[in-house]
């Protein structure tokens, strides 16, 4: 059984059909890209899976379980964490507040009013070891919003690895960043991948980004896929050719 | 610094051996509206959650507290205690109607909500008074026999008292798992949905301790002035308590406490010279947001900082 499943999703806004009857799978283990020019439908598709919006037609299984009609902050509960295609974090907490605020979100005592050092000591735990995963000790007590872009995008990815989440969703990680950030970003992120520990989807327009990351690619064309494979498969495909990689080179 | 807290605690605490009556009783009336503010703190300073009407967690208290003392012979701390509670749950309510807007659109809503209280408070005849208010508000004895607080210096240790729990109470909640969350709202809500917090709940919760601690401030003044009247819901009070706290230093908790302070000595000052004495707190209030928007409290630290 796939970890998470993605059956005939589908979300119409009046007359534009965002996402058309989308199904596939990501396997545990799995590094899935999700790749389409601009307005090909990878946002909306995050957005139906995090349970941001509800879709018009489908449903998102996770672990066997239907998602359907489960608010976002649920969905998060049951092991999905994701990343913002806009850097979403608390400027103005350390580094390692803001990785011990995600990680504590998975804590039974997450709410206790009082006392809970022992809640505060797991959650820096977790948080500093996902600092740690992604280069970012040295910075862990400096204020998140002083940060530099590249390590704000990387910061949130932190974030998120703090929650010790089954499936990972991360929204282009290396938006907005330099050619050079990129490229240090995609090293950081490939040796997080490395150990094939972390599921991870993947939404992306960088191709060489993608093609270093995922080893699995599903194609969006105009909220449709119009292709599923490996990345080698997906670059000799025409038909991606023809949407997406003939514009791009 | 908490040894410098107990030592300004012990001496407030001494204080009526010193003290002359009547700066007893402003000292009174700055302690209950610290109180006030503090509470509110706890919503605008942690949360940034910004109350429009604050006034109606006051006015809840004060009301409950004079017609618990008033129709009852229930003893006065445990009236004050019920008179707080009251304002409490009542706000689990207008929390979960206000929480459901943000920004300022959730503080229109508790503007709104703060103004119906008003309409009911001067309409509700039989059992507020209507504009007259409810009068000769007691102070009745007990439990066991206590009448400590019919005197000026036991009320006044009555309100140090409640101060300093309440105090207690609000730094250990900031400083919990709890307060972390609400440092996560302030910073950044959305974000916090996305990591699974159920940031709704964090802030009905938050508004229901925040108007149960200002539901005990205004359950302590009605029976200390005797009287509770519509002035207390009213939206010049609410705009008078947010300023206490911006003046005073948000997110601070000890901040607001000088704030309120600050507010009744200039208002005791200015208001011997003038009529329009607001007037100059409003000048002074627009000096802080521009030049200290830190507040009295954030002055102090840089002062001690460079000291």
């Amino acid at each position: 059984m796939a970890l998470l499943e993605l059956h005939g999703l589908t979300k119409r806004y009046g007359g534009l059909l965002a996402v058309n009857d989308v199904s596939f799978n990501v396997e545990s283990g799995e590094v899935r890209a999700v790749i389409g020019p601009n307005g090909a439908g990878k946002t909306s598709l995050f957005h139906l899976i995090t349970g941001v919006v509800p879709p018009t037609a489908g449903e998102v299984r996770f672990e066997g379980r239907s998602l359907s009609g489960l608010s976002p902050y649920r969905i998060c509960q049951t092991g999905l964490s994701r990343t913002f295609q806009l850097t979403s974090l608390f400027p103005e907490m350390t580094a390692r507040e803001n990785c011990r605020t995600a990680a504590q979100a998975r804590l039974a005592g997450r709410w206790r009013p009082w006392g809970g050092r022992s809640v505060f000591a797991e959650a820096s735990r977790r948080g500093d070891a996902a600092l740690e995963r992604l280069g970012l000790t040295e910075m862990a007590s400096r204020p998140a919003g002083l940060l530099s872009h590249g390590d704000q995008r990387l910061l949130e990815v932190a974030m998120a690895l703090s929650q010790q989440p089954r499936v990972l969703l991360l929204d282009e990680p290396t938006q907005g960043l330099s050619v050079e950030e990129t490229a240090t970003a995609v090293e950081t992120l490939a040796g997080l991948l490395a150990d094939g520990s972390l599921t991870v989807l993947l939404v992306e327009h960088d191709m060489e980004v993608v093609f270093r990351l995922a080893k699995r690619i599903t194609v969006l064309h105009r909220g449709a896929v119009i292709a599923d494979d490996t990345p080698e498969a997906v670059k000799a495909n025409q038909s991606v050719q023809d949407a997406y990689l003939g514009g791009y080179h | 610094m908490p040894l410098l807290l107990l030592v300004v605690a012990a001496l407030l605490a001494a204080a009526p051996l010193v003290l002359p009556v009547f700066v007893l009783t402003l000292l009174t009336e700055a302690l209950i509206l610290g109180l006030f503010a503090m509470s509110l703190d706890l919503m605008v300073g942690y949360t940034r959650l910004i109350s429009f009407g604050h006034a109606a967690a006051y006015g809840l208290g004060a009301y409950g507290a004079g017609y618990i003392l008033l129709h009852s012979a229930t003893p006065l701390p445990l009236a004050i205690l019920a008179a707080s509670l009251f304002a409490g749950v009542v706000a689990v309510g207008v929390a979960w109607v206000c929480t459901m807007a943000t920004g300022v659109s959730f503080s229109m809503l508790t503007l709104a909500f703060a103004q119906l209280l008003f309409a009911i408070a001067f309409k509700w005849t039989s059992v507020t008074g209507a504009s007259d208010g409810l009068a000769g508000i007691p102070r009745r004895a007990g439990p066991f026999g206590l009448t400590v607080f019919e005197t000026k210096v036991g009320y006044y240790e009555l309100a140090l008292f409640c101060l300093g729990v309440a105090y207690v109470f609000c730094r250990a909640l900031v400083n919990a798992p709890f307060g972390a969350v609400l440092r996560g709202i302030r910073e950044n809500e959305a974000k916090m949905l996305s990591l699974g917090y159920n940031t709704r709940l964090y802030k009905i919760a938050v508004v229901a301790i925040s108007f149960a601690l200002g539901g005990l401030a205004g359950a302590l003044y009605s029976p200390f002035a005797g009287f509770a009247n519509t002035d207390l819901v009213y939206w010049l009070f609410s705009g008078q308590v947010l300023i206490m706290v911006i003046v005073g230093g948000q997110g601070t908790l000890l901040g607001p406490i000088l704030g309120a302070a600050f507010f009744m000595l200039v208002q005791q000052v200015l208001s011997k010279w003038t009529e329009s004495w607001a007037l100059f707190f409003g000048l002074i209030f627009i000096g802080f947001v521009m030049f200290a928007p830190e507040g009295i409290w954030g002055l102090l630290s840089r002062w001690r900082v460079r000291a």
